[in-house]
């Protein structure tokens, strides 16, 4: 088998990254209807994906942060195979009414929500191409699907006034023509 | 009750007085441009934000071989947190770009915020001037 590594960025692998974080935006979103950030002064959904907002000192709590980190891809097979890591860190304070003394329980049900949003069948969605909305265009079906695996817990650790967990999902699809 | 928002209004506007008298000028707190509501290019990284520069008046700058501050009116950080719908200054100095002053932008490193009966009269930001 031909594995190599790919370099994260660039046009390479972006339309399985951009699939899986709407895919998974939006069943957090059905998930719990609260789990909300504001970013630039808009509430949207609490997921996002750190290479695609401006840099920031701040770390928004309560929210799911997805981090694209390796990516190989195994070249034996007609269709490239890749496979993406994805962390996906959360952190929360708990809630100010309760002193902070519910942030094991808030970072409980984040855990329940993550595991709900990927875990859930089906753990394949179809691959879109995202690219034309740069331009005002639409989104573009691919003909592969991406998918991806269970969801693996890190420990729970404390962070100051909060405490922080970093869950990892590996993500596969085959490329495209085109789209190494 | 209102003796005490009262007392707290009254250290603000002392704090304007002090920041003014002491050669307080005006300083551009440089943010990006609000997001678009449900803007999936944006979300996605494939379009940037506009950057806007809000004014903060008055502050005073200090710049030393130690550190640079800058010391600003808490009224002028509270006039932009609410017109850019902020939850506390903290989150808008964390999100901003950083402050441009006499065209350079610096950034913004730490805030720390002075209280006076629960209220901020005042905040410090820590700069880091750009790399030449």
């Amino acid at each position: 088998m031909a594995v190599s590594r790919l370099e994260a960025s660039g046009g390479e692998v972006q339309n399985a990254k951009d699939t899986f974080y709407e895919l998974l935006r939006s069943r957090i979103a059905a998930g719990n209807l609260e789990r909300t950030i504001v970013v630039r002064g808009q509430t949207r959904p609490g997921v996002l994906v750190e290479e695609n907002e401006l840099v920031t000192t701040a770390t928004l709590p309560d929210c799911f942060r997805l981090r694209w980190t390796a990516a190989g891809v195994d070249t034996a097979n007609a269709l490239p195979l890749v496979a993406l890591g994805c962390e996906i860190l959360y952190e929360t304070a708990g809630s100010a009414e309760n002193g902070g003394m519910d942030r094991g329980r808030a970072l409980a049900a984040m855990d329940a929500e993550l595991t709900a949003a990927i875990n859930a069948s089906p753990q394949f969605a179809a691959k879109q191409n995202y690219a034309g909305l740069a331009s005002g265009g639409g989104v573009v079906a691919m003909n592969t699907n991406v998918w991806w695996g269970n969801v693996v817990f890190g420990a729970a650790v404390g962070k100051g006034d909060r405490v922080a967990r970093t869950a990892t999902v590996t993500v596969m699809s085959y490329e495209e023509a085109g789209e190494l | 009750m209102g003796d005490l928002l009262l007392c707290g209004d009254a250290v603000v506007r002392s704090a304007d007085a002090l920041l003014r008298a002491n050669g307080g000028r005006a300083a551009l707190l440089r943010m990006p441009a609000p997001a678009v509501a449900g803007n999936d290019a944006e979300q996605l990284g494939l379009t940037a934000p506009q950057f806007q520069d809000a004014e903060l008046s008055p502050v005073l700058f200090r710049r030393a071989e130690s550190a640079t501050t800058l010391l600003v009116s808490a009224s002028a950080v509270m006039a932009v947190v609410g017109s850019l719908k902020f939850n506390s200054a903290e989150v808008l100095f964390e999100t901003a770009a950083g402050v441009v002053i006499d065209e350079v932008l610096y950034a913004i490193v730490s805030s720390v915020a002075s209280v006076w009966d629960g209220e901020p009269y005042s905040y410090c930001l820590t700069l880091r001037a750009p790399d030449r």
